[in-house]
């Protein structure tokens, strides 16, 4: 376990799911992590679809985290 | 690349005037023989008898407005565009009004067409940007895109 926080951001339905748009959580090193530590402060997560964006990139694997990355929880795009 | 995108992104409805000005834009081109232009306005669809009245749009902005610039110049090259406009709506937009501008302009018709339509498709798919839609009297729906 590493010191520090990540800040995240949630959009779209993840909002409505989580009840906030920002959140700051104890540091984890990878987004696997992340995703578990998620799931224990927000439940309803776990039935959600969603992708991760580390630093503006939607990543598909498990990726580091640093205490500067800038991380989203994007749930299906529905633009236009 | 010419393009006028600092941000896709316009506060509110997209205003018909908005749209003569993107046109107006390349009238001293004068290699440019086609304008595509795509106008996405929302629809009162009906939700189990509940009829949608408007659409608040939200968007991961900075991503969105990176991915629209690594999108269009990919376009912009394999359709050898001559211009490429793109304006999406935040915020409150009521049914009838206009919540998306998509405008390819090129030297013939087929290029401006197909490219039009591949940046029509690949924006509602790829770009992080979020429909909630709102119903006469009360509740909302997130938009689920087809």
């Amino acid at each position: 376990m590493v010191n520090g926080t990540l800040s995240l951001q949630f959009f779209g339905r993840l909002m409505d799911l989580t009840g906030c748009s920002t959140v700051s959580v104890p540091m984890v090193g990878d987004t696997d992590e992340l995703r578990q530590r998620l799931f224990e402060q927000y439940p309803a997560l776990r039935e959600a679809t969603y992708v991760v964006a580390v630093d503006r990139k939607i990543v598909r694997q498990n990726t580091p985290l640093t205490e500067a990355a800038e991380i989203a929880l994007l749930p299906p795009f529905s633009g236009g | 690349m010419e393009t006028t995108m600092q941000t896709i992104f316009i506060q509110g409805a997209i205003s018909t005037t908005m749209v003569a000005q993107s046109i107006q834009r390349y009238a001293t081109d004068m290699a440019i023989g086609a304008h595509s232009c795509f106008i996405g306005q929302v629809r009162a669809d009906l939700v189990e008898g509940k009829e949608v009245v408007a659409i608040e749009y939200t968007a991961y902005q900075a991503m969105a407005d990176e991915q629209l610039q690594i999108l269009a110049a990919d376009i912009y090259k394999r359709y050898t565009l001559n211009g490429i406009i793109v304006k999406h709506s935040l915020g409150m937009v009521a049914a009838g009004e206009i919540c998306l501008l998509v405008l390819a302009v090129a030297g013939h018709r087929r290029a401006a067409m197909d490219a039009c339509g591949e940046l029509v498709d690949r924006i509602k798919n790829e770009l992080p940007i979020w429909g909630k839609e709102y119903f006469a009297g009360d509740g909302y729906q997130w938009k689920i895109n087809q």
